[in-house]
This record gives structure tokens, sequence and C-alpha cells, in this order.
């Protein structure tokens, strides 16, 4: 395609000059500074994120294994719920009784202690933006 | 790339970068350099995957153009040319910029014909240039330069 040259003329003499270039580059080098302090910002939160993740993981499973060994070795044959009326999901449910609690309870664990990581994460990070 | 490095290729770009702009936004001098400062920290975190050596110039105008769009996709504009006129002339328009007939001119035409426009008669690319910053087909960019310049010249008499 050909250019117009009567437009092409138009927009090359009303080329647009700047004489705030200096003014331009501080303002972008302090949106680099902001965006640089947000990015490790968010490098470090999600640090602390995983390794509180990690930590709970562990101390979910090292309590499960408790939990699971502290049932375990109550007496076998003693289910430790049973239900009034008899089927066969609720036979199931009172059969493997002390595996679900086992299960239940360190899920709970867990759960309880991500949280409580978490929000102790989260009172420290506002500890270190207040001291700034 | 180092934060250094860019700023060294910006400190180069930014007057066509922000001519660009400046007339896709038709003379409003500071919406340019907001969406020209918006583009260039985008542009900045996705540095890492710059690898067009030898082309910063496109992949900024790229990174601007799409900037652009969504900023006016955000503003759902739908100023008439009158509106535009009091807005040229009422906000920080270009003042050195004596014929503002152009910009009103150009304020007429959808975004992607402006953009098209712009980068074939104001930053002398080409069809297949243009079709690679706006991400459309030469087809399309071709039609684009020939409702515009009819529309340009129409309106500005040529």
């Amino acid at each position: 395609m050909n250019k117009d040259k009567a437009l092409e003329d138009l927009f090359l003499a009303q080329k647009p000059q700047f004489d705030d270039r200096e003014a331009f580059m501080a303002s972008l080098n302090k949106r680099l500074d902001a965006v640089e302090y947000i990015k490790q910002h968010q490098e470090a939160t999600i640090r602390r994120y995983k390794m509180a993740l990690v930590v709970a993981f562990v101390v979910g499973i090292i309590s499960g294994a408790v939990t699971i060994a502290f049932l375990l070795s109550t007496p076998a044959e003693v289910p430790l719920f049973t239900f009034q009326v008899e089927t066969g999901i609720l036979s199931w449910l009172a059969a493997n009784s002390r595996l679900l609690t086992a299960t239940a309870l360190s899920l709970l664990i867990t759960f309880g202690l991500i949280s409580i990581i978490g929000n102790i994460q989260d009172i420290r990070s506002m500890r270190v933006e207040k001291s700034f | 790339m180092t934060r250094e490095g860019f700023i060294e290729l910006v400190e180069r770009e930014q007057e066509a970068l922000r001519g660009f702009l400046l007339y896709l936004c038709c003379g409003n001098k500071d919406e340019a350099d907001d969406i020209a400062q918006d583009a260039l920290v985008k542009a900045y975190l996705s540095s890492a995957g710059y690898q067009e050596k030898g082309r910063f110039r496109s992949w900024l105008f790229k990174i601007a153009h799409n900037t652009f769009l969504n900023h006016k996709a955000s503003l759902r504009y739908t100023e008439s040319i009158e509106e535009a006129r009091e807005l040229v002339s009422s906000t920080a328009a270009d003042a050195s910029f004596e014929h503002q007939d152009l910009y009103l001119a150009l304020r007429t035409l959808p975004p992607k014909e402006r953009s098209a426009i712009t980068l074939f008669y104001l930053n002398g690319y080409n069809i297949k240039e243009i079709a690679t910053i706006t991400e459309a087909s030469e087809d399309a960019v071709k039609k684009q330069l020939s409702r515009g310049r009819d529309q340009l010249k129409e309106k500005l008499k040529l």
C-alpha cells in the first residue's frame, strides 16, 4: 500500500517533541522502585507461606502418626463409636471407626496448624510493615 | 535484561513511544504519558522474556498498543467530536501543538484504525510490522489503513 503524501507530510510536520524527558525518566524510575519493592515483598511472602506449609505438613504428619498410634494402641475389638440403627453404611462406619477417627483428627490437626501458622505469619508481617 | 539495560533502551525510545501514544490519545499528553508509564512498567516486568534482539521498539510499541486498548476498554469512550474538541482545548493537551485538527480527526477513528494510521504515517512501519505490533492480519491492517486514510482525508479536507 502506498502512502498518501499529504497525510504523511502532515504527520511528519507535526511530530511531537518532548522537553520533559528527564522528568519522565525520573517518574518511571520511581514506579520501577515501587515495582521492585512489591516484587521483593511478594517473593518474601510466598517464601514464608511455602515454609509455613512445609512446617504444617510435617507437624500434621507427625501428629497424625501419634494419633493413629494412640488409637491403635487402644483395645481393637471395641469400636470407638456405634449406631443404634443397623444399616450397611453405618455398620461399615462403626467397623472402621478407629481408622476414620484417626484420619479426621489428622486432617483437623493439619488444617488447624496451617491456619495458626498463617495467622502468626500475617501478624509478623504486619509488625515488619509497621516498623517501616 | 538488567534494570540499567532496560532504562538505557527506554531512554533511547521514549520519544518515539510517547509520540505514538500522544497521537493515539489525540493530543492528551497526561493520558498518553500515563499509558506510556504503565506500558513501560509492564515491559520491565516481562523484560526477562524479551528475546527479540534489536527489535526493542516494536516490542515496546506492541505492549503500549495493548495497554492503550485496555485503557480505552476500561474507559468506554463514547465522546463525540464536540466533546473531543472540548477535551483537547480544556485539558493538558500538547501545548506546543499548533494544529489540533489532526488530533480531532484522529479522534473520530476507532482505536485500532488510529493505531494503524499512526504506526504507518508517523512511525514509518510497514504493513507486516504493523500486523505484528497490533496482532492483526495483514489484510485487516490494509483495511484499517484504507478506511482510516479516507476518513482522515475527508475530515481534514486534504
